[in-house]
């Protein structure tokens, strides 16, 4: 599959995937889109990195790192896996957070913020920082499913 | 009769679970010592009940209030007699276990068993909630699994901890279902549907009533009557208990002649007053005197100590059965008594077995003689048990036998006809259990045999407490009426049908009973010479006629089972992927239409109403489906299952459902890039393809469709103009409550955020399990 025209559309394609992905992300709210669809969106790209360039493009040509040979998933699956950890540890402290102001387990609330320049007004909902967990134990988990198979 | 104290109950059922999880630490520190902290916790339950004495009355806890469901303890004379026992035998194992499992591996694990099994024991005597019953009742199971099965690296022990197990929790899965009979009627009978055993024995012509006029009684009572039996050792499920002697002995002692082989009759004498009935005692008198009867001959064949008390605890168990079985007054008199009695003798009589077995190193009678040269003490406390267990006057077993005897005679004198075989069956079982009785006590008297090897004296600590149990046995052997007034009368009270003052005394006229057991005491004496000729036909009987043992069909069972269970993982669960999913599919298909059927649900009617370029978007999907069957090769097939899913995504678009449409669009496209990059790895070449596999799985694609629709239709068919609230909530909600315009993204967030909380988790959990299966196979010992 690591054809010039696999790559080149890759790298053409997947910053456009990327931003897309984020504004699914943000917009989520009032708009079609969220956590769930984001993550999904990115891991996508990731994907597609993976066909286009092999399995060790990340390492050694974003990050600049030696790769061993079968050392794969030790440094590139663990990073995967703390940011599943790190959005399961997110999700479930903003439903913890309530607790400390004596409100129900997972109890999400807003405020809008009004007088910002060029926005006007910016709708702050904690509701986002519980679909940040989920986009992140999404892109976690399905890149770890997806590096880990993928290295078979 | 005051109410009891809730803590000083829930404290004796407590104490001893507590101690088991305490003893694994306390074993690094105090080694085999720990011995002495379990002495001490049985000890302290023994104190607690003690103190309970002279209450009555229920103590409880809430456990599952919708279904009558509680942990409910009652407290009163029969209760605290069975606690009494196991406790105070438990002090004894404990300090016997001391000396005897002395250098043994695995006390941690022994030590904790038993402590548990204690808990179990008491808990079943206290408990006044079915659920609560059964749940200790298995729970003593599970406990004796454990203890028989001790020596785990020996073929007879597995064995035996298997057998045990399986015909035990066997039976007590039939009790489970006698229980929720019973509690099915209380609805009507009681009022309020519940599972609280109090209110059941409160009003037993209620129960009674309602029992029959559902039709219910026999069954319960069958199924009781199996539960008991399987536990209690009853013909024909009696096989497990002299297998069940490949435990150490201070475990035979304790679960297997005092306390868990007891569970059983404790429960008949319980139910006594709430199922007593005609057909009560034509079952439980049968029952009993059979086993009571046939265990005894076959103690007669036995060839080893442990093997012939074995025997002689079932054949005793079936005396205790029969005695709550008779509708006579004089039968809860024998069987609470004999409780009491046999749990003196015939624990005394197994730590005196574990102490020939340990000093002469053997346990086969052929081999064993003329000990009482070696063991003096031990002789003596041999002898005051052996003359108890065969009945002997003024021996503690005499007194309760007798009342049996009366029971028999009295319920034969005033039935007649064929009722006659009751005390005819007594008489005959008594006089085998004077023989085997005496051939026990001639252990140690005798010639010694010349092969007899050096034979030590035991330690204080193996001695003393069969020492006390015979001195206790004694001493209620000369004054019955002192033991009965302190401690069986109330327990009398508690099982029998009316009021009545247990009087016992060694007859001075010849009265029936009397006549009965001169009858038994000497046909045995008689026979007693014959003894080796008797042994010697019984056991050719058995070897000639193998079907006639319990144990033969038991093994057959099992082999069969095993055979069976063999074949059918073969087919079901033979590691390739594709049968797990075929099983799966099926069984899930078949299950939920049968559902549909059995619920006879019928297909709504449905107004189709379909728009031009839905009905384009699903043809091509039809069309997509269709090709994914006949694709030449990997990629085309690959291409027509994403189209398939595409056509799914614009379908949802053309609902007005655009998150949905998002989302089966971003999954679909990884999928196709998942699938892009294992392709290279997929062989080339699928095989040709079998007939009868292309039939099998055309049909699981149909039914698989088929649940699917209709499931579908079923669970729409409630549609939101139909029932508008919930969906209208959201809607109306999102904005002021969440502050989103997308409300299914408001939904997910927040309205039904711990939803998608376990949803994630699920995630993290597919990831978590594919690192452990595909990068860590490698990893550890493979079979």
């Amino acid at each position: 599959m690591t054809t010039v025209v696999m790559r080149t559309t890759t790298r053409l394609v997947v910053p456009l995937i990327l931003v897309v992905a984020v504004s699914l992300f943000v917009e989520g709210h009032n708009l079609p889109g969220g956590g769930f669809i984001g993550g999904v969106l990115t891991v996508t790209a990731f994907a597609l990195i993976y066909i286009g360039y092999g399995l060790d493009f990340l390492e050694e040509g974003v990050l600049d790192r030696e790769v061993e040979q079968n050392q794969f998933e030790e440094r590139t699956v663990f990073a995967y896996q703390r940011l599943f950890l790190l959005g399961l540890v997110i999700a479930v402290g903003s439903g913890l957070a309530p607790l400390v102001f004596g409100r129900q387990f997972l109890t999400q609330t807003f405020t809008i913020v009004e007088h910002v320049p060029i926005y006007h007004e910016i709708e702050l909902a904690s509701a986002v920082v519980f679909d940040f967990g989920i986009y992140c134990v999404v892109v976690g988990g399905l890149l770890t499913v997806l590096s880990v198979v993928g290295a078979e | 009769m005051s109410p009891p104290e809730a803590v000083l109950v829930f404290a004796a059922v407590a104490l001893p679970f507590l101690a088991t999880g305490l003893v694994p630490l306390l074993f690094r520190f105090l080694g085999e010592r720990t011995a002495y902290f379990g002495a001490a916790v049985a000890l302290a339950c023994f104190v607690l009940l003690l103190s309970l004495r002279g209450s009555e009355g229920a103590v409880g806890l809430e456990w599952i209030p919708s279904l009558g469901v509680g942990l409910r303890f009652y407290v009163d004379g029969w209760a605290l007699l069975f606690g009494l026992l196991a406790s105070g035998i438990g002090v004894l194992v404990f300090v016997y276990s001391a000396a005897y499992m002395h250098d043994e591996p695995g006390l941690a694990r022994y030590y904790g068993a038993l402590l548990a099994f204690m808990g179990s024991i008491l808990g079943v005597a206290l408990a006044a909630d079915l659920v609560a019953v059964f749940l200790f009742w298995e729970l003593t199971s599970v406990c004796s699994f454990v203890l028989i099965g001790f020596y785990t690296d020996e073929a007879d022990s597995r064995y035996a901890a298997r057998m045990a197990m399986f015909v035990t929790v066997g039976g007590g899965l039939f009790l489970l279902v006698g229980f929720v009979l019973l509690a099915s009627v209380t609805g009507s009978a009681l009022g309020s549907a519940t599972f609280d055993l109090t209110a059941m024995l409160a009003n037993p012509e209620a129960m009674r009533t309602a029992l029959r006029d559902a039709g219910l009684f026999v069954p319960a009572l069958v199924l009781v009557a199996v539960g008991a039996a399987t536990k209690s050792a009853q013909v024909p499920l009696h096989f497990w208990l002299p297998n069940a002697m490949a435990a150490p002995t201070p475990v035979s002692a304790f679960l297997h002649a005092a306390t868990m082989v007891k569970v059983g009759v404790y429960f008949v004498g319980r139910l006594r007053p709430l199922l007593s009935s005609p057909e009560w005692t034509l079952l439980f008198a049968t029952l009993g005197l059979l086993t009571m009867a046939v265990c005894a001959i076959l103690a007669v064949a036995s060839t080893d100590i442990k093997e012939l008390l074995a025997y002689s605890t079932a054949s005793h168990l079936g005396l205790m059965i029969a005695g709550f079985g008779f509708a006579e007054v004089y039968g809860a008199e024998a069987g609470a008594f004999h409780l009491l009695n046999h749990a003196l003798f015939k624990a005394a009589l197994f730590l005196v077995a574990g102490i020939v077995a340990h000093e002469a190193g053997t346990r086969r009678i052929a081999e064993l003689g003329g000990l009482r040269e070696d063991l003096p003490v031990t002789a003596l406390v041999a002898a005051v048990a052996s003359l108890s267990m065969a009945g002997v006057p003024p021996f503690n077993g005499f007194y309760s036998k007798e009342l049996l005897f009366e029971a028999a005679y009295e319920t034969a004198h005033a039935a007649g006809g064929l009722w006659w075989l009751y005390p005819a069956i007594a008489v005959f079982a008594s006089a085998f259990t004077f023989l085997y009785s005496i051939r026990f006590l001639m252990l140690f008297f005798g010639d010694r045999p010349d092969a007899l090897g050096e034979v030590h004296r035991p330690p204080v600590a193996l001695l003393a407490p069969p020492a006390l149990l015979a001195l206790v046995a004694g001493v209620v052997g000369l004054a019955p009426n002192l033991t009965i007034e302190a401690i069986v009368q109330p327990a009398v009270d508690a099982t029998a049908l009316e009021a009545h003052e247990t009087h016992v005394g060694v007859p001075t006229s010849l009265t029936p009973a009397a006549a009965m057991t001169v009858v038994a005491l000497g046909g045995g004496a008689a026979a007693y010479p014959f003894y080796d000729r008797l042994h010697r036909g019984v056991l050719t009987g058995l070897a000639a006629l193998a079907p006639i043992r319990a144990n033969w069909w038991y093994d057959r069972t099992v082999e069969g089972l095993e055979r069976s269970s063999g074949r059918l993982m073969s087919r079901v669960h033979n590691g390739i992927l594709r049968t797990y999913a075929t099983w799966m599919l099926g069984a899930v298909s078949v299950f939920v239409l049968a559902g549909y059927a059995a619920a006879s649900v019928s297909i709504p009617p449905m107004e189709v109403v379909v728009s031009l370029p839905i009905v384009l978007v699903l043809l091509v999907a039809i069309v997509a489906a269709l090709a994914v069957v006949v694709a030449p090769s990997h990629v085309a097939g690959v291409l027509t299952i994403s189209l398939l899913g595409f056509m799914i995504a614009i379908f949802y678009i053309l609902a007005s459902a655009p998150d949905l449409a998002l989302t089966q669009l971003v999954v679909e496209t990884l999928a196709l890039l998942i699938f892009l990059l294992i392709l290279e790895e997929i062989p080339e070449f699928y095989g040709d393809l079998d007939l009868s596999n292309a039939v099998r799985d055309g049909a699981l694609s149909l039914a698989v469709g088929v649940t699917v629709f209709v499931t579908v239709v079923l669970s729409t068919r409630e549609t939101p103009e139909a029932e508008p609230s919930l969906a209208r909530y959201f809607t109306e909600q999102a904005v002021p409550e969440g502050g989103g315009t997308n409300v299914v993204n408001v939904i997910l967030v927040d309205f039904r955020g711990f939803d998608t909380l376990g949803e994630i988790a699920v995630v993290a959990i597919t990831a978590l399990s594919v690192i452990a299966l595909v990068t860590m196979r490698n990893r550890g010992g493979t079979q």
